[in-house]
């Protein structure tokens, strides 16, 4: 029987519509993740998109969505009877309740599993195809699928299935099994983000009911060639977590056995029985009372139906649980989106970074409501049969249609508002009480509203036009994906997707800048537009009987006569005139730019120019600027004055200069040359000289440029308006107003798949380690070393700085304009700034250290002039000395990131560091740190800069990131390093994983490998200042600066640095440099036991297991073992490395132990009872799992 | 008065519903009587706005329905057969929401409207529970109040007492029986006995068409001498049904009691019997479907 009644329910389920439906959508999206170049699932550009990793990530993304689905059919296995009123027949039937339930589960479960089958079959149809890149495809593996499909997804969904399966036989509505997978969703997204903190990730790893976070803890530092080749080994907490979704699955399904009830379903309450039992007297008739039908009585109704119609909204229980997982959700990005994330730093939370916070985790389910109750008000009165009465009462048309969308929109606009509650509360409990309800008014309630109520006209209207509230629903589900979908694949412009605009960067110093105009004009243009499917779903509006669409648009000239028209007509002339004006910003007045047209740009400028990029050029030696700055315009203009000099040593005929693309040129003229040539697509422009420049020879170049905003663009990706020149907050560098001489690598196409798609060679690569030809070139805009002088002016009420000594600053009229002078030799390469600012001095040792900020950043300027001072007694005692007479510390607005440091002036984002919050003292210090870094570049990139080819940034990045770890170390003690190095450690891990290309040894990296000249230069350099002392590394680095500091070509290679490390290291160090530096060395270290024993002295015996492995990977991840025999830190504390509660005084003993390859177990002293002892507690040495390293001691 | 004529619809699947309904119908109540799917809803759909025929005439006073459905909606209260609740909104909050769509907005004056309703329709003591959980006679009760709003000229209820109990069905009445007079008052029904205890005026509806029209007493009387009944076994049912046009059977006691149209006395057996309006109404489908009655 058991057998019977599953094959009955596989049959059903495999009959019905809804499988096949099913079926399809989980059949085309895994063959068009595999099919197409846009989707990525997994696959990076050296990882396959057929590997089996990408494999097991598809089939557990593709398993948490099927969700739906398989509790569809499982649920629907029980639940089904009860709807259609066959329960009791089935139940007087002789099947037992074991056969009846679990054989109704089997089948059910067995055709959900069919039909996720669609998902594998996706697969390897895609990987099929015919004309696929084939190097984006490895071998067939049969055994990825199998294992994708049976030991990942399979027990999740088995997991799921069994769960909602028991809350289906338990309440036996359809209704709840919807509310407990959404409960279920949300807690998982809650606790995906409360565990996704490293340390929390092993515990993730073991309970993660979907397998994800057990699949990323398996394979979190796997390497390309891992991914493509291995399947994770199916122990430790994999299997644990395998396991334990099929035993949590098989329990839910034991436990649906009692808490069923075989027999009728628990129904309603029986209705109220009539309670007259008298035969009714005859009441006196009602009282009569005038009627109105004009405006006064149209508008009366108006408000009666958006007042009833939200009033059934919110009775709906489906609100609320929507809005309490919203709010859930809301509420964890609000509390931790103002953590740096970054070594556990915290910022204020500010309305700027909460909006976007709400934005992020909010405003999407809001949109989910808006079509949610869009689908229901249009058919509330058919799905509730009051449809009769209501369209028969005199109501005009018009009150059907304008309320509903009223009520959606005042509903949003309660809930967006709710949402800022939230966020008010959330500054609250963390302290902050600068509330700015101006800010939350006009950048996220008025501006979410009017979205919200464009978004909710389109859901009317598709539900107006659609035959059921479904296909109405899927009509938005379409946009949704549509909204994701079409700009990633270069359909961009927000003129043609419905209720699109420009996203709105906020900054507080900028506010909403300029960008917010073109936001309203679009979307004045959408709601023109709304306007007209809202006439249009008034026009179609079903009332009566008529149901067919092709009958309402019969009738539909009908109701548009009169009033209707005229509405519809000013809608349209507004449409179109807002149209038009957009149109003349986006695309006439501005270039109208999409991903891909920029890529085709990209690739143009490359085939057209990169052949110029060896052609001797002559180098700038002094550079003269007058720049003027028009906050109000916003414009900036530049004319000024470069001196070449041909520092070659044969005569030059043509010189060839380049431009910023979003520069307009004005006037360019060389001294004794002629132009040439001018490609004006890429603003570049070759000069013939008249006569030949001589070696030695200096020329003039005198331009005149304007970088102005004109109107507004299309925003999206990379597109956007200035955000350079702003009325508040104007950075620019010299390379985007200036010209630059000769043609480099920098900014290129860089993605591989692209570069093949547009023809070019699939790698870029700088020129290779010990090239001589590139050494004629440092690696920063290709200038040389020059003299400065700059003269600013801006408007009277900013403060206009610029490299260099300030020489004048005056106010004149309205304008004030500063003049900087630098007569030491600088980079060619300078910051232009202009705002607002309050300043902060201090004067150290002969050097002036200064603020300037935003008057209401305050907060941590005075922790930023105290790194500077006492970065600068470090880097002057163990360096050289510093160049400059002053420090700038200058802040900018948060459209960028990051702090530059430019000659004594570092530009310095407010969305950095400016708002940290040290209440908490335990906090790492970031704010110091970063300081620290900048002031370092004044040494490392000011004083020797590399040579333009690999290994450049390891002079710079990587030396300044040493010369801060010791500021911070001399500043907090050795004990609170590990936090960054653990850091540093488990983001160069991650980060080589996804590596695009090849991963370079750190003394030939590639100026866009962060992941290696700063995490892994850090780890590096920590290490072998550890090993040889630091003294060693800081006079092997002196040497570099008495060789190499303010001299020209040729420029330092990273050569240099190894040679000068080597040149003060014991011959015993030797190899360790040439694995930090020339190899990618890696580490397994683990303490596997460690056992007290009391000594009869009182001391304690410590004997500590521990395991060592070394290896070699390829720049592609390939793996070799090496022996290993190295000194490595064994420690013993009272607290764990890394814990809040661990400081120096925790640390009973930390000593180097030679160590090699294999399992020992070392013996030592100490004079308290331990509780943690392990190897390498400070994680210095780059290991593969750096969680295992300590232990507790037994 | 409302006139109907030449009406006909055909629904887009190609079912004929209504085929040259004219009908003349006069203030006080006229019932409607004919078998589920007789085209009775389709045409109080028809004269209540909801539905456009596909050809015909209807006219109220000086209203031309169809040209105009919104004059008419304004003097129109429609009890339709088959109506729902929204979840958790209770008469009064229901009645008051239906009150403004019909042009009550002065807000004094609705309330006193509505709850004179309430009490009229013996609901008052209710007016706070949700709808939703009404008894089926409360529910109409809760219709034919919703129905009279605005002092309706034309008042449409279609099929009002399927479902009722016999007591809830007779409360009913007496409801429709008082507002009745000075009005237009359409009824649809299936169940004779609704026609026979309240309406002056009647039609027959079968198969689109108006069969029969005219007063209820008048129809009777045209029966009268014309109607033999006698108490018969099963089995002999087919042998009376081959010889007589048995216009009703039915059971009694065991027996079936068979009604039989004759002109003169059919003998075997057959007694002489007073025509009910049942009589008419079955030998009236009988006439118009000669094959079809098997009941």
């Amino acid at each position: 029987m058991f057998a019977k009644v599953a094959a009955f329910e596989f049959r059903q389920i495999v009959r019905s519509p809804l499988f096949w439906a099913v079926a399809g959508i989980f059949f085309l999206l895994p063959f068009g993740y595999v099919a197409s170049e846009h989707i990525h699932i997994g696959d990076t550009a050296n990882v396959h998109k057929n590997s089996p990793f990408a494999t097991i990530q598809v089939d557990l993304i593709m398993g948490m969505f099927f969700m739906f689905a398989s509790t569809a059919f499982v649920a629907g296995a029980v639940i089904r009877d009860d709807e259609t009123g066959f329960g009791p027949i089935l139940r007087a039937a002789p099947v037992t309740k074991f056969d009846y339930l679990y054989g109704r589960f089997t089948g059910a479960f067995a055709a959900a599993l069919l039909a996720f089958a669609s998902v594998t079959a996706g697969l390897i149809v895609g990987s099929m195809l015919p004309g696929l890149d084939p190097d984006k495809f490895g071998a067939f593996r049969p055994d990825a699928y199998a294992y994708a499909f049976f030991l990942m997804a399979g027990p999740s969904l088995l997991l799921t299935s069994a769960l909602f399966f028991l809350v289906a036989t338990t309440t036996r509505s359809m209704a709840w099994v919807f509310v407990a997978v959404i409960v279920f969703i949300v807690a998982y997204i809650i606790a995906n983000i409360a565990l996704g903190k490293p340390d929390l990730e092993a515990i993730a790893g073991r309970w993660d009911p979907l397998g994800l976070f057990s699949f990323d803890v398996a394979t979190r530092y796997w390497t390309a060639n891992d991914r493509n080749s291995l399947l994770p080994a199916l122990n430790g907490a994999l299997l644990f977590n395998r396991l334990f979704c099929v035993g949590l699955g098989l329990g839910a399904l034991a436990l649906a056995y009692p808490l069923y009830r075989h027999s009728a379903a628990p129904g309603r309450s029986a209705p109220l029985p009539d309670p007259e039992i008298e035969e009714a007297v005859t009441p006196a008739a009602a009282p009569s009372a005038t009627r109105r039908f004009d405006s006064a009585g149209l508008f009366a109704q108006f408000v009666e139906r958006t007042r009833f119609d939200m009033g059934l909204v919110f009775r709906s229980p489906v609100l609320w649980v929507i809005l309490a997982l919203a709010l859930g959700n809301a509420s964890i990005s609000l509390w931790t989106g103002t953590d740096d994330g970054r070594y556990g730093a915290a910022v204020y939370p500010v309305t700027r970074l909460l909006i976007p916070a709400l934005d992020g985790s909010y405003t999407f389910f809001v949109i989910i409501i808006a079509a949610f109750f869009a689908g229901e008000l249009v058919w509330r009165d058919r799905d509730r049969r009051t449809h009769e009465i209501i369209d028969s009462t005199p109501a005009p048309d018009w009150t059907f249609i304008v309320p509903k969308t009223a009520a959606v929109s005042l509903v949003m606009a309660g809930l967006l508002l709710v949402g800022v509650l939230a966020a008010v509360l959330v500054q609250t409990f963390k302290g902050y009480y600068d509330y700015e309800p101006g800010e939350y008014l006009l950048w996220y309630l008025v501006p979410g509203v009017v979205d919200l109520t464009i978004l909710s006209a389109l859901a009317v209207f598709g539900q107006v036009i659609a035959p059921n509230k479904f296909a109405g629903w899927g009509v938005m589900v379409i946009y949704i994906i549509a909204r994701f979908a079409l700009p990633a694949n270069g359909f961009e412009h927000h003129l043609y997707f419905y209720g699109g605009t420009n996203p709105v960067p906020l900054s507080d110093m900028n506010g909403q800048g300029r960008f917010w105009i073109g936001a309203w004009w679009f979307r004045l243009y959408w709601s023109a537009f709304a306007l007209l499917l809202l006439l249009g779903a008034y026009a179609l509006w079903r009332r009566g009987a008529t149901n067919s669409l092709a009958s309402r648009l019969r009738t539909a000239p009908r109701r548009l006569r009169g009033p209707a028209l005229w509405i519809g007509l000013a809608a349209v002339l507004v449409f179109a005139g807002a149209g038009a004006f957009i149109y003349r910003n986006t695309n006439v007045l501005n270039d109208y730019r999409t991903g891909p047209r920029d890529d085709r740009w990209l690739a143009d400028y490359e085939k057209t120019l990169l052949p110029f990029e060896n052609l001797p050029q002559p180098e700038v030696t002094s550079v003269k600027l007058n720049v003027t700055i028009d906050p109000d315009g916003p414009s900036l203009e530049t004319r000024g004055v470069y001196v070449l000099r041909n520092t070659t040593t044969q005569p030059l005929r043509e010189v060839h200069v380049r431009f910023d693309r979003e520069l307009e040129v004005r006037a360019l003229s060389v001294q004794g040359a002629w132009p040439k040539k001018t490609y004006d697509r890429f603003d570049y422009r070759i000069f013939a000289f008249d006569t030949p420049m001589a070696p030695g020879e200096e020329r003039t170049l005198s331009f005149d440029t304007r970088l102005a905003e004109r109107g507004f663009r299309n925003a999206q990706h990379n597109t956007r308006d200035l955000t350079e020149v702003v009325d508040n907050g104007t950075f620019v560098n010299s390379l985007e107003i200036a010209p630059i001489i000769g043609m480099d690598r920098s900014l290129l196409l860089t993605d591989r798949g692209k570069r093949r798609e547009y023809g070019l060679p699939v790698e870029l690569h700088p020129a290779p380690l010990g090239d001589q030809a590139s050494r004629a070139h440092n690696y920063i805009g290709h200038g040389g070393w020059v003299t400065s002088d700059i003269t600013v002016t801006t408007a009277a009420d900013q403060t206009p700085l610029a490299p260099g000594d300030e020489v004048s600053d005056v106010v004149h009229g309205a304008t004030r304009t500063a003049h900087f002078v630098s007569a030491k030799p600088i980079l060619q390469f300078f910051s232009i700034q202009s705002a607002r600012y309050a300043v902060k001095s201090e004067t150290y040792k002969g050097v002036k250290f200064s603020v300037y900020y935003y008057p209401k950043h305050g907060e941590n300027v005075d922790r930023m002039l105290r790194a500077l001072t006492t970065s600068l007694d470090y880097y002057q005692a163990n360096f050289s000395p510093y160049q400059f007479d002053q420090v700038r510390i200058v802040e900018f607005p948060d459209y960028a990131q990051f702090a530059q440091s430019f000659a004594g002036t570092f530009p310095w984002s407010e969305g950095l560091g400016f708002i940290a919050d040290y209440r908490d003292p335990s906090r790492i210090d970031m704010v110091t740190y970063i300081a620290a870094h900048e002031f370092a570049h004044q040494w490392w990139a000011h004083q020797i800069v590399g040579a333009d080819q690999q290994g450049a940034t390891a002079l710079s990045e990587t030396l300044a990131q040493y010369s801060a770890l010791r500021v911070m170390r001399q500043l907090y003690g050795p004990a609170h390093i590990r936090k960054f190095l653990k850091y540093e450690l488990d983001s160069y891990l991650r980060s080589r994983g996804a590596e695009a290309s090849e991963e370079q040894p750190l003394e030939k990296v590639e100026s866009d490998q962060g992941y290696i000249h700063y995490r892994k230069g850090s780890l590096v350099m920590y290490r072998l200042a550890d090993e040889i002392g630091e003294d060693a590394v800081n006079r092997a680095l002196r040497s570099l600066l008495a060789k190499y500091a303010f001299k020209g070509a040729p420029y330092p290679t990273a050569l240099d640095l190894v040679a000068a490390l080597r040149a003060q290291a014991p011959a015993d160090k030797q190899q360790l440099i040439t694995d930090l530096f020339q190899n990618i060395t890696l580490y397994d270290l683990k303490a596997t036991d460690a056992v007290t024993h009391r000594r009869p002295d009182g001391r304690y015996d410590v004997a500590l297991t521990v395991s060592a492995e070394k290896l070699y990977a390829s720049g592609t991840g390939v793996e070799h073992p090496a022996p290993m025999n190295e000194t490595v830190d064994i420690g013993a504390f009272t607290a764990m490395p890394g814990e809040a509660d661990f400081g120096q005084g925790s640390v009973l003993m930390l000593q180097k132990e030679p160590i090699v390859s294999g399992v020992h177990t070392l013996h030592f002293i100490t004079a308290v009872k331990p509780k943690f002892a392990g190897i390498d507690p400070y994680n210095e040495l780059i290991d593969r799992n750096s969680d295992d390293n300590t232990i507790a001691v037994r | 008065m409302l006139i109907i004529e030449s009406l006909s619809h055909v629904y887009s699947g190609g079912v004929r519903a209504l085929s040259d309904v004219s009908l003349t119908i006069p203030n006080g109540m006229f019932g409607l009587l004919g078998p589920n799917g007789a085209g009775k809803s389709t045409l109080m759909r028809i004269v209540a706005t909801l539905q456009t025929p596909t050809s015909g005439f209807v006219r109220f006073d000086d209203i031309d329905v169809l040209a105009n459905p919104d004059a008419l909606r304004r003097t129109l209260g429609y009890l339709p057969q088959d109506f729902g609740v929204y979840p958790r909104v209770t008469a009064l909050e229901m009645l008051d929401h239906l009150a403004v769509l019909k042009g009550l907005s002065e807000p004094k004056a609705r309330k006193a409207v509505v709850e004179g309703l309430l009490r009229q329709v013996n609901l008052w003591e209710h007016r706070k529970r949700a709808l939703a959980g009404y008894s089926g006679g409360m529910r109409q009760r809760f219709g034919i109040a919703q129905a009279l709003i605005g002092e309706p000229r034309l008042i449409i209820v279609d099929e009002p007492t399927a479902g009722l109990d016999p007591e809830e069905r007779n409360r009913f009445l007496n409801l429709l029986a008082e507002i009745g007079e000075n009005v237009v008052v359409l009824l649809s029904t299936h169940i004779v006995a609704d026609v026979a205890d309240l309406c002056p005026a009647m039609a027959i509806i079968s198969d689109g068409r108006i069969v029969r029209q005219g007063a209820p007493s008048d129809l009777m009387a045209s029966l009268a001498g014309r109607i033999w009944m006698k108490s018969v076994d099963k089995d002999e049912l087919a042998e009376i049904r081959a010889h007589h046009q048995v216009i009703s059977s039915r059971l009694f006691s065991g027996k079936t009691v068979v009604h039989v149209l004759s002109d003169n006395n059919p003998g075997a057996g057959f007694a002489p019997t007073p025509g009910g309006l049942d009589d008419v109404y079955f030998s009236t489908l009988a006439e118009a479907h000669p094959h079809a009655l098997a009941a």
